[in-house]
């Protein structure tokens, strides 16, 4: 039913006007070469004047701060501007109903959190339903009216977050994707309304625990300090007129350690990546992996039992129809994977979900048996679930003796699964260090957790530690 | 007022069908002459100094062209010398500087016309023709360097793995054809989307309209206008046989009438045309300076 009208009699000029889709890739989506075109293109359809188009493009490119890039090329648009330009060609039809099908899937934290600031803008500037279907929760919750909660095909829960996320404190697997502060709360059994945001965990914190025990007892983290992979002063540009993207890079990672490299957008993570990969050859400066530089590898033996990087986008990993294929083809041993795909092995690759690919593809990187890992956001499009699967599947090479080195923008992630940490900023690493001590020592870049503790408790990063020094302070009140 | 290559394209491409076309139709030694002067002069306009490259290019196929039509075409009574045991003679001679002077010249004005008709401007000319081959267009334009950069995505991501050797000409081979036939599935795979993303948005449901992207100025109007009338005179001149020339077996071009005065005059503020529009642009510019 759609405003009282069924669904199937709906005509096709009412269903595609009245109702706005955006789905999960925000490249796939896109139909035409200009920005201008793209936002015209749903208009042009519905056969609207051509003045009518300009005047309701030319709103819309305004209300979206499009008008810089109206002229461009899509293809010169980062992910976060597509997706963007997504949703305003979908706008421009003016829907009443706004249907989006996990829209930042594939953004980085950043992109995504301006795009849930948009939607939350269009929220109160139009009178408009959104309807999303996503597990990346964190800023998103906060912001809706009414939750409803999916488990096989059936609805579990439908009322305010807050209430809905108090109910399902005892359910671990639903939890694992929802905000920090309701995790935290789930963890210490909290009942009643849930905190949201890092505002309201804040609160509840400091209302309901002391903090007279301040920090967790610290971990030493002692590394072998046998660089596993080394930049040395690295320094790279595309063109000659370019700038430097990287610029004096220098980094040690250990070997058997696992190293998570964050920074911002474009700032040249994988390219870093690319290089000590061999793609790029950097014009000044020195590579080595496991003491040996890179130039000195002759052709494949740099890749063979030695080094292997996952990219960004794991579709580029397959080439066969079935994943059997693919594994069999390049001698991948999946039943000594510490994960099964077994029951994957007669789908076409494509046809697998982000988390099922994301396995699927590491199992064939594997496949060469590489004592060095190069992951390239490695958790990008990943639930909740399938993400902490997979930072289990980590820990389990590393205690193999593989060396991982991931760059990436998920702070939750680099805080739960990194042994270091270090931030990628101007082309080269400004800090590193163990995530307790990065993440507690920034102030913007770091997780949740950290910021809803901050002051309160000292080096708490993850939701975990955070619950464990609440339990071990006590509640308020109550021992007394 | 805007410069010659911000009018807009119906107007642009009009001028460069007119001038082309008389040209190539008469063959006429003169307007060949005005053709290869004015192409070249229109290409140092649009394109800015240097080039140095382009222009040799041209001047060497110039040569070559107008070389090759007298060792291979002997017709003409003036022998200038024999090689070979064949007559050199200066009427192919002069027929083939003609030819070339015609060839480059469109060359040079083609070499322009590419310049300024960027994608869209060529996009909004073909929606003249029609909405669905304008849009099927824009499509394609947007697929073929995204087919092109998934490809060295793919190529970058086999070779990390280590699944990509190149170190002999048949493993390369079986290499490309394995991407190239998974790239065909992801294109196929991302056309779903793309298909789904076009039904969201009501394709296909009654007639399309357009966006056009370039209004029609007084400007174009008169540049058009301007450019029918000379283009009018120009083929009236041709009709009313108004150029008399021949090459074989004696060259002559016999002294214009006044048609053939009113043609060659035509063309020739024909093919000024851009460069008028950007002189007085030019002068606009500098007379508004001085005011400020």
């Amino acid at each position: 039913m759609f405003c009282g009208e069924k669904l199937g009699e709906l005509s096709e000029r009412r269903s595609a006007s009245g109702i706005g889709f955006v789905m999960q890739r925000p490249e796939q989506q896109i139909v035409t070469d200009k920005v201008w075109h793209e936002l015209a293109f749903g208009l042009e359809n519905l056969g609207v004047p051509p003045k009518e188009i300009a005047r309701r493009t030319a709103e819309m490119a305004s209300y979206f701060g499009i008008g810089d890039w109206f002229d461009r090329d899509v293809s010169q648009l980062s992910g976060g501007q597509k997706q963007l330009l997504n949703l305003a060609a979908v706008l421009v039809m003016q829907p009443e109903l706004l249907i989006l099908d996990e829209p930042t899937a594939q953004l980085d934290p950043i992109a995504a959190a301006d795009f849930i600031a948009t939607l939350k803008r269009l929220c109160s500037d139009f009178s408009l339903t959104i309807l999303i279907a996503e597990h990346r929760l964190e800023d998103l919750v906060p912001l809706c009216d009414r939750l409803l909660v999916m488990e096989q095909g059936r609805l579990i829960a439908d009322a305010a977050p807050a209430e809905v996320l108090g109910d399902l404190g005892g359910r671990p697997e639903v939890m694992a994707g929802m905000p920090a502060a309701s995790r935290l709360f789930a963890m210490l059994g909290g009942e009643g309304k849930s905190p949201l945001t890092v505002r309201e965990g804040r609160n509840f914190i400091e209302q309901n625990y002391g903090n007279s025990v301040r920090s967790l007892e610290e971990k030493e983290y002692t590394a072998l300090e046998i660089p596993a992979l080394e930049f040395r002063e690295v320094c790279f540009r595309y063109s000659r007129e370019g700038k430097d993207i990287l610029d004096g890079m220098s980094l040690k990672v250990w070997q058997g350690e696992l190293l998570c490299i964050l920074g911002g957008n474009g700032s040249g993570k994988t390219t870093s990546l690319r290089a000590a990969a061999g793609l790029i050859r950097p014009y000044s400066g020195k590579i080595e992996i496991f003491g040996k530089k890179l130039g000195k590898y002759r052709e494949q033996s740099l890749y063979r039992e030695c080094l292997a990087m996952m990219p960004q986008d794991v579709q580029t990993v397959f080439l066969r129809n079935t994943l059997r294929e693919e594994l069999e083809e390049c001698g991948a041993d999946w039943k000594s994977l510490p994960f099964d795909l077994s029951p994957l092995l007669d789908k076409h690759p494509y046809d697998l979900s982000g988390g099922q690919q994301q396995l699927a593809a590491l199992a064939k990187v594997l496949a060469s048996k590489p004592k060095l890992l190069l992951l390239d956001e490695p958790t990008k499009g990943l639930d909740a679930q399938a993400k902490s699967e997979f930072t289990g599947v980590l820990r389990r090479l590393k205690a193999e003796g593989v060396t991982i080195c991931a760059v990436t923008h998920d702070v939750e992630f680099a805080a739960e699964a990194a042994d270091r940490c270090a931030m990628f900023f101007g082309g080269r690493i400004v800090s590193e260090g163990t995530p307790e001590n990065f993440f507690s020592c920034n102030n913007f870049y770091t997780t949740a957790a950290s910021r809803m503790t901050r002051g309160w408790y000292e080096k708490a990063v993850t939701v975990s530690q955070a619950a464990q020094l609440c339990t071990l302070n006590g509640r308020k009140g109550a021992g007394q | 007022m805007r410069r010659f290559s911000e009018i807009s394209p119906a107007a642009a491409a009009l001028w460069y069908l007119s001038v082309m076309g008389i040209s190539m139709f008469c063959n006429y030694p003169v307007l060949a002459a005005m053709t290869i002067a004015g192409g070249c002069m229109v290409f140092i306009m649009i394109a800015g100094k240097g080039h140095g490259r382009e222009h040799l290019f041209f001047w060497l196929l110039f040569a070559v062209l107008a070389i090759a039509n007298p060792l291979t075409s002997h017709n003409g009574r003036t022998v200038l010398f024999v090689m070979n045991n064949n007559p050199v003679t200066l009427e192919a001679l002069l027929y083939g500087l003609n030819s070339a002077a015609l060839i480059v010249g469109v060359l040079y004005l083609l070499r322009s016309f590419t310049m300024i008709m960027t994608a869209d401007r060529l996009l909004y000319l073909t929606g003249f023709l029609s909405p669905k081959l304008s849009l099927t267009l824009s499509m394609a334009l947007r697929f073929v360097p995204l087919f092109g950069r998934q490809w060295q995505k793919i190529s970058d991501a086999q070779r990390a793995m280590g699944l990509y050797r190149d170190n002999n000409f048949l493993d390369d081979l079986k290499g490309r054809m394995r991407i190239f036939s998974i790239l065909v599935t992801w294109a196929l795979e991302n056309g779903i989307t793309t298909a789904d993303s076009m039904e969201a948005r009501g394709y296909g449901c009654g007639r399309r309209s357009q966006l056009r992207q370039y209004r029609t100025t007084l400007q174009d109007a008169v540049f058009m206008a301007a450019d029918a009338v000379l283009t009018g005179v120009c083929v009236f001149a041709v009709c009313k046989n108004g150029f008399r020339f021949g090459f074989y077996p004696d060259t002559f071009v016999e002294k214009p009438g006044i048609k053939g005065i009113c043609g060659i005059i035509a063309f020739g503020l024909l093919i000024l045309m851009p460069l008028v529009t950007e002189g007085t642009v030019k002068l606009r510019w500098r007379y508004l300076q001085s005011r400020v």
